[in-house]
């Protein structure tokens, strides 16, 4: 764990900001167990106070197990998103890079094709193909964090493989999967870690935005993007019930940003 | 360096003073500028006359009164033959069109033609002949005795435009018609902008311009005429209504419309078809809790189809809705719908499971439908509540995979609640806003009837008779009515509205000066 | 690029769910006229019943005469449509690119050319907190002060310039709160290099030594960059004017997706892939230009 000790103080307070925000996402629902759907009608927009922590919704609803509903399905969409992009991004970036010739030109050519639309686009078809749908929220945000991670580990993978350090492994006969981990991995692992980060960033800020423009998931879900919109209306009478997902989605997206803070 | 604290300097003067000549907001005297959801998408009177009629560019040959009683428009009088298959409308004199030519019968014709080839918010399939019999004179054949026939033609798609509005293959090119006001600016889907049309046959409109501004967002259209962008918002929601209260400057009126939240079923489906469990259903339901918490209109709970400005048609003997959540229980234990331990009914091993359409197009009633999840769940149905386009609940309904929906059914396109009753209330296939596979030999019988009935204490006792059998079969559950909210800025002056919704009736309001 | 983005937008369109003439016909006729009467209309009249690949093949030989169909809501030429909105968005774009770079820029150096200074503090964490929330929250925060309490300016919507400031600005902010950090790097990375020193050393004014050797090296990356920016210049573009009502692309984009008017949707969707290629073209063209070594490499 040599790893944490060099972390830069930046890194440090983005990981400490979003341990806070995972231990309310996951410690809600086991210490306190609210329903953050259950209306009370008669018991709508209450301030702060013992029983409820952060208040209650135009409809009574619970916002602290809301906002804790809202960052779990933030972390899993990150969480699920990255995952699926660095993965396949890496090793598409990889194998493009390794094989050229008519893989490369292929990859290529699917991720300009993606490219020649902006993202966000590309995530409003998608989300409207069929609507309220976390499944294509995912299949899209992962679609464009993929050739980000594609189109920067072949960058960085094509000098190391014309470098003679890996030639000479490769002279040796040692095989692909020890070549990556001894020469690839090293050479791209920050920046993959740096991206991820962003990426975990970008799909939590695409996920608020679909869903602020009505178009990503339907209510009563306690998005955050959605429940800003649905709150909106209540700024007057209740201003700290809109200020909540505002803020947790700004600690959520510093916090991801802080942790790509890449080392000097 | 100074260099370059002189530029922001610069920089920040600059964004400073385009701040603040943007801070003075201009209201223009000869102005009324107005508000609402409705999004005007081309000039056609099919798809976008119900904004051009409510601007008062748009008129029909029927016009419509506070009580859904009909008044005399573009026909000053209408007759009928004994049997009501013959409609003969007598023209009003001296009226002229936007273009300042006259309003011929065969303008009128014209019109009639082309809107009649277009889709219309009711049934057409009545008609079988229309002709000219005078020159001032117009007269449709229907292939049925139709007694409501008049107050189709107050719909906005009927609405009399001229010759010169139509292009090739008879599209609209311009909208020429003869209503108060004239369109001087049109930029769809955002802005119309009008103009006082000065050879109008009726009392000229007192203010000179009026705009209508397409604001998205209820939340917005509130803050606009708090801030004077706008002299008249329509269609606030309870918590706009709320925010203005407190402004001085503006006034919040609250009008009950022609329109009611309801639950459509499928009574074709095999747990719907069962009387009890749709009692038992309606018995579930909090409407106390959903006018009081959710709509934050007290007093809006319905316990019938037809509101209480409907006339005969709403029935004030009826006991006000309650919530009986032991008695919907006991409904459906007996109609073998027993409880199990996961807190779910079931019979022969099937779950109570059903399915729920709502669209976005009104924001409140996903939240009633969630509200109703939640109700439904406390006697053990389940219910998935689908969140769809507005046009899922037409569609389900042709092709019968829907279950129920939530709807909010306008009563105001065809001011006589007994044209609607013979659209959907006089077969098993119902209406697509209507009820759904629902079977009633005596009702459908005795709307027909009633059709044909001229004696006003007669058709009273009828219409009594066929509400009660309704009121007892549940074929639709009602939720709510409704109440319409809209804000007035302080400088408007002879504000009135109307309750069918087809005229802002801006050409009757003043603005007034110097404040 | 055009082809993929019509056929990609072709095939989801398709794949969308639900009866395509009952969404057209809700879209035309408003929500209380939706019947299956109308839907069966909208169907004749746009020839929905015919098969897939007519329609495609239809659709792809109206493209190679750049005919962009009606819009099937409206009834209008898309490209009548696209026209009008294109001139919003392009005003909403080139107002934010204008005011960024007046924030980005004097920002930028003179926190680069001051480390410790107050400035560049205020700068760095200004920046942090723009950058770490949605666009939609940033004018959302603009709207509160300077619309709700402050009620200088209007909520939303367009007809006059006060109607801009708003949307404007929001843009800019997020553009500026990139591209200022981006130029502090660049002039740190300036004034500290060699020919830096060496200039003054030959005896220049710092300020003759800075816009002579210096600006050129933090213009160059900058510009480079602000060409990448635009993707998220694009974005902003729809989040922004969804919020604030800004009749432009972006919000006909969304209303496209809504009411599922797939000639419209092709239409703003090629537009937008057709600014992005556009403007990355024009970034290496003026870095070309700008920058004498990129030429030197051709010869």
């Amino acid at each position: 764990m040599s790893g944490l000790s060099r972390l830069s103080i930046k890194r440090w307070v983005g990981l400490v900001l979003l341990g806070l925000l995972l231990v309310l996402a996951v410690g809600e629902p086991l210490l306190l167990n609210g329903d953050p759907n259950k209306q009370n009608l008669s018991a709508g927009l209450i301030s702060p106070n013992v029983q409820y922590w952060l208040g209650t919704d135009q409809y009574g609803r619970n916002m602290l197990a809301r906002i804790a509903g809202g960052l779990r399905i933030s972390f899993l969409l990150a969480l699920f998103c990255v995952g699926t992009a660095a993965v396949s991004g890496v090793l598409a970036g990889v194998l493009a890079a390794w094989q050229r010739g008519w893989i490369d030109i292929t990859l290529n050519f699917i991720a300009n094709t993606i490219l020649a639309l902006p993202g966000l686009v590309l995530i409003l078809i998608f989300a409207a193909l069929i609507p309220g749908s976390f499944a294509m929220l995912y299949l899209a945000i992962s679609l464009v964090l993929w050739v980000e991670f594609f189109r920067v580990v072949r960058a960085l993978t094509l000098p190391v493989i014309s470098g003679p350090q890996l030639q000479s492994s490769q002279i040796l006969g040692f095989g692909p999967v020890y070549l990556f981990r001894r020469h690839i991995w090293p050479a791209i692992r920050h920046d993959v870690f740096s991206l991820a980060a962003f990426g975990a960033a970008t799909s939590i800020i695409a996920m608020s935005s679909v869903g602020f423009v009505y178009v990503g998931l339907k209510p009563p879900t306690p998005e955050l993007g959605l429940m800003i919109v649905e709150l909106f209306p209540y700024y007057h009478e209740a201003p700290w019930l809109l200020a909540e997902p505002i803020t947790v989605l700004f600690m959520l997206v510093l916090g991801f940003h802080l942790l790509a803070d890449k080392p000097q | 360096m100074r260099n370059q604290k002189q530029l922001v300097l610069t920089v920040f003067m600059v964004v400073l003073v385009a701040f603040m000549t943007a801070c003075t907001p201009q209201q223009d005297p000869n102005k009324i500028i107005v508000s609402g959801p409705f999004e005007p998408i081309n000039l056609d009177p099919a798809s976008t006359g119900y904004i051009f009629s409510r601007m008062q560019v748009l008129e029909t040959l029927v016009d419509v009164g506070n009580n859904g009683e009909l008044l005399p428009g573009l026909a000053t009088s209408w007759l009928s033959n004994d049997d009501f298959t013959q409609w003969t409308f007598t023209l009003r004199q001296n009226v002229y069109f936007h273009d300042g030519q006259p309003m011929t019968v065969e303008a009128v014709y014209k019109s009639l033609a082309v809107a009649l080839g277009k889709p219309t918010p009711f049934a057409k399939n009545i008609l079988t002949n229309l002709e000219i019999v005078s020159p001032s004179q117009i007269r449709f054949t229907l292939n049925q005795s139709y007694r409501p026939f008049p107050s189709l033609m107050s719909n906005y798609s009927m609405a009399i435009i001229a010759p010169s509005s139509f292009g090739t293959f008879n599209r609209i090119k311009n909208l020429v018609a003869t209503g108060p006001y004239q369109i001087v600016h049109f930029e769809p889907p955002h802005n119309i902008t009008t103009e006082r049309f000065e050879q109008y046959w009726g009392e000229p409109a007192h203010i000179r311009y009026a705009e209508y501004i397409t604001g998205h967002r209820a939340e917005t259209r509130a803050l606009m005429v708090r801030t004077g962008q706008a002299d008249i918002v329509y269609n606030l929601d309870p918590a706009a209504v709320n925010m203005l209260g407190n402004e001085s400057n503006v006034t919040v009126h609250s009008n009950a419309i022609p329109r009611t939240t309801l639950i459509k079923l499928n009574i074709g489906n095999e747990i719907l078809s069962d009387r009890s469990v749709r009692e038992a259903l309606s018995l579930a339901i909090d409407r106390t809790g959903i006018a009081e918490g959710i709509l934050r209109v007290p007093g809006v709970e319905a316990n019938q189809i037809f509101g209480p400005m409907m006339g005969d048609w709403h029935l004030h003997n009826l006991p006000p809705p309650a919530t009986h959540t032991q008695r919907a229980n006991q409904l459906l234990n007996e109609a073998g719908w027993q409880k199990r331990d996961d807190g779910w009914r079931y019979r022969d091993n099937q779950r109570l499971t059903l399915n729920m359409i709502t669209y976005a197009n009104r924001p409140e009633l996903i939240i009633i439908a969630t509200a109703i999840q939640e109700q439904w769940a406390r006697i053990g149905v389940e219910l998935n509540v689908q969140m769809e386009n507005v046009s899922a609940i037409p569609s389900g309904h042709a092709d019968g995979s829907l279950q129920t929906a939530l709807m909010a059914r306008n009563f105001a396109n065809i001011p006589n609640p007994l044209g609607i009753m013979l659209a959907d209330f006089t077969s098993k296939a119902g209406g697509e806003w209507g009820p759904m596979n629902w079977s009633n030999p005596a009702v459908f019988s005795g709307v027909r009837t009633l059709s044909q009935q001229t004696e006003t204490e007669q058709a009273s006792v009828q219409i009594a008779n066929i509400l009660k059998q309704i009121h007892q079969d549940l074929p639709l559950i009602p939720v709510t009515f409704y109440i319409q909210q809209t804000a007035t800025s302080a400088r408007v002056k002879n504000f009135s509205f109307d309750p069918f919704e087809r005229s802002f009736r801006l050409s009757a309001m003043r603005l007034e000066h110097g404040s | 690029m055009a082809w993929s983005v019509g056929t990609l937008t072709f095939v989801l369109v398709r794949s969308l769910p639900g009866d395509m003439a009952y969404k057209i016909a809700a879209g035309r006729y408003g929500e209380d006229a939706v019947t299956i009467e109308a839907a069966n209309a909208v169907a004749q009249e746009l020839g929905l019943n015919r098969s897939a690949l007519a329609q495609y093949t239809d659709w792809m030989w109206n493209l190679l005469s750049l005919d962009l169909g009606n819009s099937l809501v409206t009834g209008a030429p898309v490209i009548e449509e696209i026209r009008i909105q294109l001139g919003y968005t392009l005003t909403l774009a080139a107002l934010a690119i204008v005011i960024a770079a007046m924030i980005a820029f004097p920002v930028g150096i003179l926190s680069g050319l001051k480390k410790e200074s107050v400035v560049n503090k205020t700068a760095l964490v200004s920046s942090t907190f723009i950058r770490s929330q949605p666009v939609f929250c940033l004018g959302l925060l603009l709207i509160f002060c300077f619309a709700m309490e402050l009620n200088w300016l209007p909520v939303a919507g367009f007809g006059g310039p006060s109607y801009t400031v708003l949307p404007v600005l929001t843009l800019a902010l997020s553009l500026a709160a990139v591209s200022n950090r981006l130029i502090t790097n660049n002039t740190r990375r300036a004034v500290t290099s060699g020919y830096f020193h060496f200039a003054r050393v030959k005896g220049l004014s710092q300020r003759r030594a800075f816009v002579r050797h210096a600006l050129p090296n933090i213009l160059i990356p900058t510009l480079a960059f602000m060409g990448i920016q635009l993707i998220g210049l694009i974005e902003g573009v729809i989040m922004v004017e969804s919020l604030f009502a800004w009749p432009g692309i972006g919000h006909g984009l969304s209303h496209a997706v809504f009411a599922r008017d797939i000639p419209m949707l092709q239409g703003t969707a090629l537009l937008m892939g057709t600014l992005f290629v556009l403007v990355n073209a024009l970034v290496d063209i003026s870095q070309y230009v700008l920058d004498p070594r990129t030429r030197d490499q051709e010869q």
